[in-house]
């Protein structure tokens, strides 16, 4: 993205959990980078907010700046603008007073291609002083005790983000945070990994991870934060996020084929919003279903099928960052993989509910 | 710090570059061995006889008209304006070491510093920097054979060892593996000196181990073919003392490829820059005249040999104001060119250490 263009999109902020202690916290975090053809945001004045403990989903779609948070938080990228606090400690100024209760893996792990696991990770217990027999523990605790002998080079990338989250695991950290980590892995592997890092939260640690996937996240994340842009656009608990979104109330009408037309201009007149979807109709701005049916009954209409359509993370996530995506959806006339609503009536009703807490 | 150096160390050797460099060591060792066995054999018993022969056919026409020769060398010389001495009189009469081929020694002998510098007195200078330039020619690393070519490949071991600082730190930048090395330790300072002083520190077994096969390669050839030299206990210590400073200038080299690798992010930048700026020394290095005593080359030179002599014109306008010029020998003596190296190496180091603590890992 290029400086000076507008987000796209107001923040909605639901309520977030934690009583106000705050594991990261980032006001006004600004970053940009030169390159050849000028000057490009990479984060735009970002407030984050990361309550202690569970899992917290740092969501946006591919370049909406997740990474460079991320970097910033870490000390890795300088931000141009604005503050970053873990734990209260400012950072990067601050971090080595911190970082031993971090633990991070950003983007790919790397390690000794020819070393084991044991090996690979006794480097990096002695760089930061951690006893020898912390390591053993943590290679249980990720699940390659029996593999921990064996060359690094001859894992697969599961058992390879296993061992990054068990470096991770070294400092025995209050905070993990971790990017994209179930990039490039198989179905197996990004279960293992969400178990993994559901457990952790289990165990009172904070979880930060980025993706920009959907699915992965919303079935751990008790909060999460969506950017878009480098900006942030809507954060919360998934539950309030998705109930936002399901003050949309999109329902799918099936009716026989030559009453389409009649059935379209029975609920425009209506005030609501209909598009046609193969041999069905994708109703938006009703009240409930039971309007769709009544509206349409009156009319002489009759309807074949009527399914109110139950809102997802996903197609908040959609709504919020819909301009992202090359050939993405425009909020209205939007659909998310699943079928789920038309986006906008998410985001104005997560708006609404604004006043439940600071985000 | 020193958990961190110690950890950087065993990073160091653990990197494949590093286990290559160590195959590339033995490799060189092993030419060389097997260069010298080759093109440093005595005469053979059949090249003695020829020599002999000749020898005894010219010794014979000596013997009848040596004297005669002699006159005429004097009378051209008359001619010349110049001694009998000054024009060779007195060497005219034949050495059975002309007809011989050159026997290469591991101690070079004068012969091969008079070849390679033929015999010339210093130039244009005082007693005290003739005697200094007489002492930095005679020494064991110039000639053409034995010690005199291990200098040579001394050079190659320092380029080993810049490439293994230089690598250590590009691969990890490129890798990523950087950015995962300081959520550990983000005390960038912390980061930087430890790899800079890993990357010293861990070259230092590679050139010393290398260096001392060269010259027990060679010294074992040699010795089979019985034409050690004149081996003494100070040619020993000269040994002793060129392997410390061989070692020093791969630990300062290392180092310089630490930072050199910090601060150009890519290896290749950074081996070809320094080749390019050595290539540049060489070739382009006179026309600097006595500037050229503050090149990085020429201060290299002068440590690892315990001095450098450099020449230059000097040029003055004669009674007629036609140019004369004469050649002026300089000396860059070791403590100097030492000095040189390492100033160098701090400011190169200093700035990486800047750069280093201020960019953006990606």
């Amino acid at each position: 993205m290029t400086d000076g263009r507008t987000a796209a999109h107001e923040e909605v902020a639901v309520s977030v959990p934690g009583g106000g202690e705050l594991a990261i916290e980032t006001r006004g975090l600004r970053k940009t980078y030169r390159s050849v053809r000028g000057r490009s945001v990479g984060v735009e004045g970002l407030d984050l907010q990361v309550p202690v403990g569970g899992v917290h989903g740092f969501l946006g779609p591919n370049g909406s700046g997740k990474t460079t948070t991320i970097r910033m938080l870490l000390g890795l990228v300088r931000p141009d603008r604005g503050t970053a606090t873990i734990f209260g400690h400012e950072v990067p100024k601050r971090l080595p007073e911190v970082v031993g209760r971090v633990g991070a893996i950003v983007e790919s792990p790397k390690f000794f291609p020819a070393f084991s696991a044991r090996r690979n990770l006794r480097l990096l217990a002695d760089a930061i002083g951690a006893p020898a027999g912390r390591v053993d523990v943590v290679i249980d605790e990720v699940g390659l005790t029996g593999r921990a002998k064996d060359r690094y080079k001859g894992y697969s990338l599961g058992m390879k983000q296993r061992l990054a989250i068990a470096a991770t695991l070294l400092k025995d950290p209050d905070l993990l945070i971790f990017d994209e980590p179930t990039n490039g892995l198989d179905p197996a592997g990004i279960r293992e990994i969400r178990q993994t890092m559901r457990s952790l939260a289990d165990q009172g640690k904070t979880v930060l991870v980025s993706s920009h996937i959907l699915a992965e996240v919303e079935q751990i994340a008790d909060t999460v934060s969506i950017v878009a842009r480098g900006r942030l656009v809507a954060s919360g608990r998934v539950a309030d996020l998705v109930g936002a979104g399901s003050a949309s109330r999109s329902v799918r009408v099936r009716v026989a084929e030559p009453d389409v037309t009649v059935a379209t201009s029975v609920l425009e007149t209506g005030g609501m919003l209909v598009r046609r979807e193969q041999d069905a109709l994708l109703v938006d701005g009703a009240a409930d279903a039971a309007a769709v049916n009544r509206a349409l009954g009156e009319r002489g209409v009759w309807v074949h099928e009527l399914t109110p359509l139950q809102a997802d993370l996903e197609s908040v996530f959609l709504g919020l960052t819909a301009h992202e995506s090359p050939g993405g959806h425009t909020h209205r006339g939007g659909r998310t993989k699943r079928g789920g609503p038309a986006p906008e009536p998410a985001h104005a009703a997560a708006q609404a509910s604004s006043g439940e807490g600071a985000a | 710090m020193r958990r961190l150096l110690r950890v950087e160390l065993r990073r160091l050797w653990a990197r494949q570059v590093t286990r290559w460099a160590c195959v590339g060591v033995l490799a060189l060792v092993a030419l060389s061995g097997a260069a010298t066995f080759l093109s440093a054999p005595p005469p053979s018993d059949q090249e003695v006889a020829n020599a002999q022969e000749m020898f005894a056919a010219d010794q014979e026409q000596w013997e009848k008209d040596g004297e005669q020769q002699v006159e005429d060398c004097e009378a051209e010389a008359e001619e010349q304006g110049m001694t009998p001495s000054e024009w060779g009189c007195d060497q005219m009469a034949p050495r059975l070491d002309w007809y011989l081929p050159p026997t290469q020694t591991f101690v070079p002998d004068a012969s091969q510093q008079e070849m390679m510098f033929g015999g010339a007195e210093p130039a244009g200078v005082d007693d005290a920097t003739a005697a200094q330039v007489a002492e930095i020619r005679s020494s064991v690393w110039n000639g053409w054979a034995g010690l005199a070519s291990l200098d040579d490949l001394a050079i190659l071991l320092l380029l080993v060892a810049l490439v293994v600082g230089v690598s250590f730190v590009t691969a990890e930048i490129n890798s990523g593996s950087l950015g995962m090395w300081l959520t550990f330790e983000p005390r960038r300072q912390r980061v930087y000196w430890s790899k800079a002083v890993a990357g010293a520190l861990g070259t230092i077994p590679l050139v010393l181990v290398g260096f001392v096969l060269l010259v027990g390669a060679s010294y074992a050839v040699y010795a089979s073919f019985g034409t050690l030299g004149d081996l003494t206990g100070a040619v020993w210590l000269e040994v002793a003392a060129f392997t410390g400073r061989l070692v020093a200038a791969g630990a300062v080299l290392a180092a310089m490829g630490v930072a050199l690798g910090a601060l150009l992010k890519h290896a290749a930048a950074a081996v070809v820059g320094v080749g390019v700026v050595a290539w540049a020394c060489f070739a382009f290095g006179f026309s600097f005249g006595e500037a050229q005593r503050w090149l990085p080359t020429t201060a290299l030179s002068a440590w690892l040999q315990g001095g450098y002599v450099f020449s230059t014109d000097r040029c003055t306008p004669g009674a007629d104001g036609v140019f004369e010029c004469e050649s002026v020998d300089h000396v860059v003596t070791m403590a100097q060119g030492g000095l040189t190296v390492a100033a160098l190496a701090v400011v190169v180091t200093l700035l990486a250490a800047l750069v280093f603590r201020r960019r953006d890992v990606s």
